[in-house]
């Protein structure tokens, strides 16, 4: 009996680990092969022993670029998180045409990038200025995206305004693993509704408040195609995220090797970051 | 469900207001959607204003640009097939992995193992998949399919297995009783049992292929086959983006997906009386 | 739902047993395929049209014309696929420099057409080699030309000369502003516009090989640069307000809105502001950069030019398709469309909108952008947006001159051993 399960488990398991292996570790080993060369992306190449690896850590543009990825990645994730949670409860409350509302707040994530670049850009431009100066608002006359001091939170916005629909997707879903009975007794006392959702609801969707972590810090900090659609990196290099140099410098420019390396460097730190992070929460799940 | 009839207004009142920032940018797409290069300004009375005229020319162009109905074939072909191998490949997997991990040393070292590959930039892995896909044959569309498939487990594969920590052993060790096998007892029961995790892996899924450029350029590129957002990529160039024939474009391409979506996240809400077992 | 469980997986059984069929293409027998991966998509439709005109002219061979946007990642993710396209068309930039030196590319020189091209761009596409490397391995097609768009209707209202050298320039800029109008508009958000001023003063203030003579240690960018860096952010101050909050195509629509005066930028831009305002009365003048006006030169690069492949099974018919490209109606018929210029030599009718810079093309004067120099991954552009906040001359120049070599590194090293060697 036993027996018969851990074969079953085996046979599941040997063949799609056999495919990410093919299609994803052998990639990554070859790529971690390049990391050592000077490989432009085409043409003959040199290995180079570690120089990337020296160069990595005295390039400041890397350096610049993985503050800013990471304090990005930080804000943005609480702010993901916290939004869609409300909203996941909203929308899974008591509401009227709540198909309508799901499907609306599903918009920002179907939108390509040239289409939510080019709104933005036009709202932290034209309109947010305009509206400013009509307040008197000094400090948002001018498009927050130009200014070295906020761009990045421009882009937090952006960012935010995308992924909260599908966190809030994986909220809802999370919410409906939670007895029916606890929302009752949640939207009958209204006054101690907060308390009842942080001592009930809450812990039932620890699971998918990890998962949402950990998604969101993988997502942003692979931020890339809202850095393209609004800043390009700029102004003043200040918003040059780690996958805008790796795919830039490395895929569409003839840095291939360096930032491969980069890439690889990148991947470690990650890793290292959120196993950790996994690990914490999975044994907070055991507690409970 | 239980149909209650009292509406929570104060969560009510806060959506609608909250639904400001998705009207307003829609609101944009749709009029500049519709009107010509020619009425494009850069003041706000400009852009929120209606068109000269009204008419569906620029869909009609946008449609011919990219070839619409040949490269939605393509879309929905890799969509559909990426979403379907999905679900069956990442919860079996993520099925094993959540029942096992706990114990096993070696299930434990698979799960982060699959799941660290969700932090591999793209980038490292471009160039040698574009060598290899080539050198298997696979540099069209079944490639790219099973690139996705590859792609999205480490995302899925953690989903599954956090949801299954939701679901009792109970329910399996009942079945095992009956004399089921392993393999039986997961299609008949924990297979049912995840559809509300079916339709957010689904969606998530399917949402990511659905606007993805990288995957589709680098394995199909030059191959003469676009997906809807490679043939997209006609409206920009350095010097030059057509704005109103693009968001006419986006918006076609928006109607499919949106569709899948709601039909899927019905089934989310579904799982709740599936799922009520617990 | 064990039916639907079955049914799944004999779905995506049947998916994998229809790979194979995928992968097939027929070709009819006796016909030569050729194939060119060209890089500008907002040429498609151009091409498209020549495409159909050689397959309906030629029964032996068959023409193929893929205008795919981001053909740079395509070209790449095909070069290490080991297929290589028959023909390429890309611009003559430092991927040029780069196909070159990694043998990607035939040497064309036995090919008649060569003699037809402009002398002028086979000597930017001969500078352009890292080394020199004997043959010819490009054959230009269209260039492009950087300057100064202004608004004609604007100028003649109110009486504006077009400038002749740095001070005019700089007084004109004084009278517009005093006028009333807007003397500039930048698009400097995005940071690749940045190079646009940059490179169409350099050509003016400083050698074209400057890069080249810096990687010889001959010079510093900090001396070579020093009089255009100074002189390129005093027109910042005849922009709008805050440059930076606005992107090229809110310049462009603002340019064709008569919002300002003079738009720098190149010749690629008139097809935009055009979509915008297709009334816009808009001609261009050399940007002048030098004291005098003897010394402006005229920056115009080779914006395509089309290349044979060093795989390319069939030169014979490669050299037929490249003869049916270069024939001048099509040439004319190019530069009606993406109002360029054309690199080969003739009677051609070039747009009026490019009238007061043909005379620098008739003579020859005219000088490559410096940032077909420049390493893509160095981002000179965003350097010079920095540049342009930041306004700090002394570190901007001492920078460049830091970073330069280690994004050189491989270029200056073949250099050297070069130089050994002969």
């Amino acid at each position: 009996m036993k027996n018969e399960r851990k074969r079953t488990y085996l046979l599941i398991t040997i063949p799609i680990l056999a495919l990410f292996i093919c299609f994803n570790t052998v990639p990554l080993i070859k790529g971690v092969i390049y990391s050592f060369t000077n490989y432009k992306g085409f043409g003959n190449y040199d290995y180079i022993g570690i120089q990337n690896y020296i160069d990595l850590f005295t390039d400041a543009r890397i350096g610049k670029s993985y503050l800013f990825t990471f304090k990005l990645a930080v804000v943005s994730t609480i702010v993901v998180n916290v939004l869609s949670l409300l909203l996941a409860l909203a929308l899974n409350s008591k509401i009227r045409a709540q198909g309508f509302f799901r499907a609306a707040y599903f918009l920002p994530n179907v939108l390509g990038a040239l289409v939510v670049g080019y709104i933005f850009n036009y709202l932290f431009t034209y309109i947010v200025p305009a509206v400013a100066d009509m307040m008197g608002a000094e400090s948002l006359s001018t498009s927050i995206l130009a200014k070295e001091s906020t761009a990045w939170v421009g882009i937090m916005i952006v960012c935010a305004w995308q992924a909260i629909a599908m966190n809030t997707i994986i909220y809802i879903s999370g919410l409906q693993t939670v007895p029916e009975d606890v929302y009752e007794a949640g939207a009958l006392d209204g006054a101690t509704g907060w308390k009842k959702f942080w001592k009930l609801t809450f812990p039932l969707i620890i699971p998918f408040f990890t998962i949402n972590m950990v998604l969101c810090v993988k997502n942003f900090l692979m931020v890339f195609d809202q850095v393209m659609a609004l800043t390009k990196g700029g102004p003043a290099q200040s918003t040059e995220s780690i996958s805008y140099l790796i795919y830039n410098n490395g895929m569409s420019g003839g840095q291939f090797g360096f930032q491969s390396a980069n890439a690889v460097m990148f991947f470690v730190l990650i890793v290292v970051v959120s196993v950790f992070q996994m690990k914490i929460s999975s044994k907070k799940e055991e507690q409970l | 469900m239980i149909e209650n009839k009292r509406t929570n207004w104060p969560v009510m009142i806060c959506l609608i207001l909250g639904l400001s920032t998705i009207i307003f940018p829609l609101y944009m797409t749709i009029m500049i959607a519709l009107k010509q290069p020619s009425e494009m300004t850069n003041s706000i009375g400009g852009i929120l204003s209606l068109p000269k005229s009204w008419s569906l020319d620029n869909f009609r162009e946008a449609m011919r640009i990219t070839d619409f109905w040949r490269s939605l074939l393509y879309s929905v072909l890799i969509t559909g097939a990426s979403v379907v191998l999905s679900i069956v490949l990442h919860s079996l997997l993520g099925y094993v992995l959540g029942r096992t991990k706990a114990k096993s040393k070696f299930y434990s070292f698979v799960y982060y193992f699959v799941v660290s590959g969700m932090f591999v930039p793209f980038a490292i892995l471009m160039m040698p998949l574009a060598k290899q896909t080539a050198q298997m044959y696979l540099a069209n569309w079944a490639g790219v399919i099973i690139l996705y498939v590859v792609f999205y487990m480490p995302m899925n594969t953690l989903l599954y297995t956090g949801y299954l920590v939701n679901i009792p052993v109970a329910l399996e060790e009942a079945s095992r009783v009956d004399g089921a096998t392993t393999w039986q007892t997961y299609w008949k029961i924990i297979f049912p049992i995840m559809k509300p995790m079916h339709a957010t892996v689904a969606i998530i899924t399917a949402l990511s292929v659905w606007n993805d450029v990288m995957m589709p350029l680098i394995i199909m590129g030059g191959s003469g086959a676009n997906t809807l957002p490679l043939a997209q990529l006609n409206f920009q160039s350095q010097f030059g983006t057509n704005y109103n024939l693009a968001f006419s474009s986006y918006l076609l391409a928006l109607i499919p997906i949106l569709i899948f979506y709601v039909i899927c996240q019905k089934r989310i809400i579904n799982g709740v009386v599936n799922g009520a077992v617990k | 739902m064990r039916k639907i469980a079955k049914s799944v997986i004999a779905f995506a059984c049947s998916l994998f047993l229809a790979i194979p069929l995928a992968g097939c293409s027929k070709t009819a027998e006796g016909v030569t395929e050729i194939e060119i991966v060209q890089y500008k998509p907002e040429a498609a439709a151009y091409f498209e049209k020549v495409e159909k005109a050689f397959n309906e002219q030629h029964k032996d061979i068959h023409l193929t014309i893929y205008s795919p946007n981001d053909a740079a990642t395509v070209l790449k993710t095909r070069f290490i696929r080991e297929d290589y396209p028959d023909i390429i068309g890309i611009g003559g930039d430092i991927n040029y420099s780069y196909y070159v030196d990694a043998g990607i590319l035939a040497d064309i020189s036995d090919y008649q057409g060569v003699k037809e091209i402009n002398p002028a761009y086979l000597a930017i596409d001969e500078a352009l080699k890292i080394v020199p490397v004997e043959g010819v391995y490009a054959l230009p097609y269209a260039a492009n030309a950087a300057g100064i768009l202004y608004n004609k209707d604007l100028f003649d209202q109110y009486g504006w000369e077009i400038p002749t050298n740095w001070e005019e320039l700089m007084s004109l800029c004084e009278e517009i502003q005093s006028d009333g109008v807007l003397p500039f508009y930048f698009g400097f958000k995005d940071i690749w516009t940045c190079l646009a001023p940059w490179n169409a003063m350099a050509v003016s203030l400083s050698d074209t090989d400057t890069a080249k003579q810096v990687n010889r240690g001959e010079t510093t960018f900090s001396k070579a640069y020093r009089e255009l860096a100074e002189k390129y952010i005093q027109i910042l101050d005849y922009g709008p307000k805050n440059p930076f909050a606005y992107n090229y195509n809110d310049a462009c629509t603002a340019f064709a809105r008569q919002e300002a005066a003079m738009f720098t930028i190149g010749s690629y831009a008139i097809p935009q502001i055009l979509s915008v305002n297709p009334d816009l009365n808009l001609d261009s003048f050399v940007l002048p950069a030098s004291e005098s006006s003897e010394g402006n030169v005229l920056n115009s690069g080779i914006d395509l030019q089309f290349y044979v492949t060093a795989e390319c099974k069939n030169r014979e018919a490669a050299y037929e398709v490249l003869d049916f490209l270069y024939q001048d109606e099509n040439i004319q018929d190019y530069i009606n469309e993406q109002t360029a210029i054309p690199c080969k030599s003739g009677e051609f009718e070039i747009s009026p909108k490019l009238n007061s810079m043909k005379p620098y093309i008739e003579e020859g004067r005219m000088a490559d952008f410096h940032d077909h120099y420049y390493p893509s991954e160095m981002a000179a552009d965003a350097l010079l947006q920095t540049y342009l906040i930041k306004k700090d001359t002394d570190q901007f120049l001492s920078n460049w001159d830091k970073i330069w070599p280690r994004y050189n590194r491989d270029i200056i090293r073949a250099m050297e051993k070069y130089e050994e060697e002969n």
